[in-house]
């Protein structure tokens, strides 16, 4: 494939701890084959120009003028938008910064930047392994399969976690005892007691992996985006029109 | 570059996308001798560690009453005996992911059910973690299923129905409408409607049959005693087809009619999800 025929990438951190971008790192030459990068490592952001993708990190502190104008600004100049990581997607774990908390931060709120744009893709994952974004980008390609509606119905919610999976698949009697959510929480928050989860709250950093890996949580995800759908409330924020 | 297989649960296509439907025996001396219907999937059990294309299995094998623990198989003699304990009845994955991790494993073939199936697959396809292992998981086999069980209500029934202690269930089985119940001082046939109040709520939401995420989806044939098995991708259909060339499994393209009976089943669960779940919207 020719270096112009290549669609156009951009990957933008808005802040945070950095694991997503550097875990993309990892694949940029893998990444570099199908697509023509532009990130901050690679000294070669450009936001006054168009890009076919773009790849968000970070969640986003509404104290921050600067971010919400660079956020509006890429979501205008991108056709597709993949909010990337739990903090981007669900908010993850910096969804319990309320400001004034010890020692810091002073912000009052950060917020994933699904609350605020229009986002085509939602990937949990703290950070997802690198692989996950390439296989987003194949399926984006061929345009269809279950994972993809999956990942484009986790846009259409701001906050997933453990909390949820017990409140909306546990207590609902849904859960049928497969294990998924267990074997998919990095910090160990879920442990199977007779044969269901269980939630240790403290060590829930809120992800949203176990959510989004649950066939049931995801069955729920994608029958309620295809209400939402047809009627997309935004809390705040831009438009979000769809490019392309 | 990631090959691109598409999975999906469709009305239209009930058994998701596949290349081939089979019908299977085994032609195995060592399984027929256990006397045990089928057991195509035990014989491609079989030729996958004997060829050394990978070096475990992980099964759910039956622990007491209708309760199921993950159990590691290395060696075709322990495939052997697990012939008739391999249980389907509960998804079961607790204790899989120390098990894969454990060096001794480099490349397994996992047999579960369709809701396994589905969180494996995403777990290849899409890793949300570093610390995701399922690249040790070369091959997904799944068993058709229409429902697992609320295990303390559905024993407590056939216990105060039909005076059948769950210590003493050694198989539960669906075949055609009727659940047989094997004990160990006979056999025990329900209908299906007679216990579908206790299967678990979430299975009733379940839109899988088939286990359209496996790469082989594996079945009892409703006209015969056959196994039937769905290839979903290259690989799988080579290692059916190698299972059969080398004498493990005796295969035939499925009937029309073998195929219409899966997917009216498949569609059927579909429905069934579709009612199930715009109750909990």
């Amino acid at each position: 494939m020719s270096q112009r025929t290549k669609p156009e990438l951009l990957i933008y951190d808005f802040g945070g701890c950095e694991g997503c971008p550097l875990s993309i790192i990892r694949v940029i030459v893998q990444l570099s084959q199908i697509v023509n990068v532009s990130s901050r490592y690679l000294g070669s952001v450009d936001l006054n120009r168009s890009y076919d993708y773009a790849v968000l990190t970070g969640s986003i502190c509404l104290d921050s003028v600067r971010h919400v104008e660079t956020l509006r600004k890429i979501r205008e100049n991108a056709k597709i938008v993949i909010a990337y990581g739990s903090c981007a997607s669900v908010g993850g774990i910096t969804l319990y910064a309320r400001g004034g908390q010890e020692p810091m931060p002073e912000h009052r709120k950060f917020t994933s930047i699904t609350k605020l744009i229009d986002v085509d893709y939602s990937i949990p994952g703290c950070p997802p392994a690198p692989q996950t974004l390439i296989s987003l980008l194949s399926n984006i390609k061929q345009g269809r399969g279950y994972f993809l509606d999956l990942f484009k119905a986790s846009s259409y919610t701001s906050k997933l976690s453990g909390f949820d999976l017990i409140d909306e698949i546990v207590l609902t009697g849904l859960c049928v005892g497969c294990g998924a959510c267990v074997l998919s929480c990095p910090t160990n928050a879920l442990q199977m007691i007779e044969g269901h989860p269980d939630l240790i709250p403290e060590k829930c950093i809120r992800c949203g992996s176990c959510t989004v890996r649950c066939p049931r949580f995801s069955q729920l995800l994608m029958q309620r985006a295809k209400l939402l759908e047809k009627s997309r409330i935004l809390i705040r924020g831009v438009s979000g029109e769809k490019h392309g | 570059m990631v090959s691109f297989q598409s999975f999906i649960i469709d009305p239209e296509y009930p058994m998701g996308m596949y290349i081939h439907v089979y019908e299977a025996e085994a032609k195995d001396s060592r399984i027929k001798e256990r006397g045990k219907a089928g057991g195509a999937v035990t014989a491609i059990l079989l030729y996958l560690l004997e060829e050394k294309i990978v070096d475990t299995i992980i099964v759910a094998r039956k622990k007491h009453g209708l309760r199921g623990e993950t159990y590691v198989v290395k060696t075709p003699e322990e495939i052997l005996e697990a012939v008739g304990s391999i249980w389907s009845v509960v998804p079961y994955t607790l204790g899989l992911k120390e098990k894969l991790l454990s060096p001794e494993v480099k490349k397994s073939v996992f047999v579960g059910l369709p809701c396994q199936a589905q969180f494996l697959r995403q777990m290849k396809m899409f890793p949300l973690l570093e610390s995701d292992f399922s690249s040790k998981i070369y091959l997904i086999i799944s068993l058709f299923c229409m429902g697992t069980f609320a295990i303390e209500s559905f024993l407590s029934y056939v216990h105060t129905s039909y005076r059948v202690s769950p210590d003493d269930i050694t198989s539960v089985e669906i075949v055609k409408d009727k659940l047989l119940i094997k004990h160990v001082k006979g056999e025990l046939t329900i209908s299906v409607d007679e216990v579908l109040p206790y299967l678990q709520h979430g299975c009733l939401t379940c839109p899988d049959y088939t286990g359209v995420f496996a790469d082989i989806s594996a079945g009892r044939s409703p006209e015969s005693e056959s196994t039937l098995l769905i290839s979903r991708n290259k690989m799988a259909d080579k290692i059916i087809r190698d299972a059969a060339s080398k004498g493990y499994i005796g295969i035939r393209e499925a009937s029309v009619k073998v195929i219409d009976n899966a997917i009216e089943k498949s569609r059927e669960k579909i429905l069934r999800s579709y009612k199930y779940v715009s109750t909990l919207i």
